[in-house]
């Protein structure tokens, strides 16, 4: 495996909400990002972001590892959720706090702040 | 014309499709909308509903000729 190919299992592995997106929480670089991301922060969700864009790699590795071809993409506690549509979808019928609460607790969105992760060099912000 | 293609694809994976739409939404020929409601999504969690599609358009989605896919999935009951 590939140092980002770790990084990226790593993440998904260790962060509760992950959403890997084109851009990051504060510039976002996509409408479908943008659409999951605003339906996470509806929710109250703690996202950690990772940004596929700075490296072709990053997308490579993550659709090999996940079986889905298209981005966004969120893991919740390891699992693959789905992509910008399914987030949506899940958040207009209230199925997305359900599923946060009963993966991560009632208390999930309590102090929830917003997480950078880079897995190309492996800092978080 | 990349809608006929995607047409083509999807008819082709879901022949007993109640609903089959496919929508250029910009113009462009590459971002799209898919629209399909079949048997095949009765009972299925919407990941492997949507994972259904994305395997029937793997092909174009590889390629690059679909830059932007926008899913909607039914079922029939």
């Amino acid at each position: 495996m590939t140092e980002v190919s770790v990084r990226i299992k790593d993440t998904i592995e260790n962060e509760p909400v992950v959403l890997f997106m084109k851009g990051t929480p504060q510039f976002v670089m996509c409408g479908n990002s943008d659409r999951a991301l605003r339906a996470l922060r509806e929710a109250g969700a703690p996202v950690t972001a990772v940004d596929v864009l700075p490296d072709p790699s990053i997308r490579q590795e993550l659709t090999e590892l996940s079986g889905w071809p298209t981005i966004p993409q969120l893991f919740v506690k390891g699992e693959l959720v789905g992509g910008a549509d399914i987030t949506q979808e899940l958040a207009e019928t209230g199925e997305l706090r359900k599923i946060l609460e009963d993966k991560l607790g009632a208390g999930y969105a309590d102090g929830a702040e917003e997480r950078v992760v880079d897995v190309l060099s492996g800092t978080r912000a | 014309m990349a809608v006929d293609r995607l047409e083509f694809l999807l008819q082709d994976a879901f022949p007993d499709a109640a609903e089959l739409r496919v929508e250029d939404r910009t113009g462009g020929g590459d971002h799209f909308q898919v629209t399909v409601a079949s048997p095949r999504f009765d009972g299925l969690p919407l990941l492997e509903q949507h994972r259904l599609v994305n395997d029937a358009l793997s092909e174009p989605l590889r390629d690059g000729t679909i830059h932007e896919l926008r899913i909607k999935t039914k079922g029939t009951t």
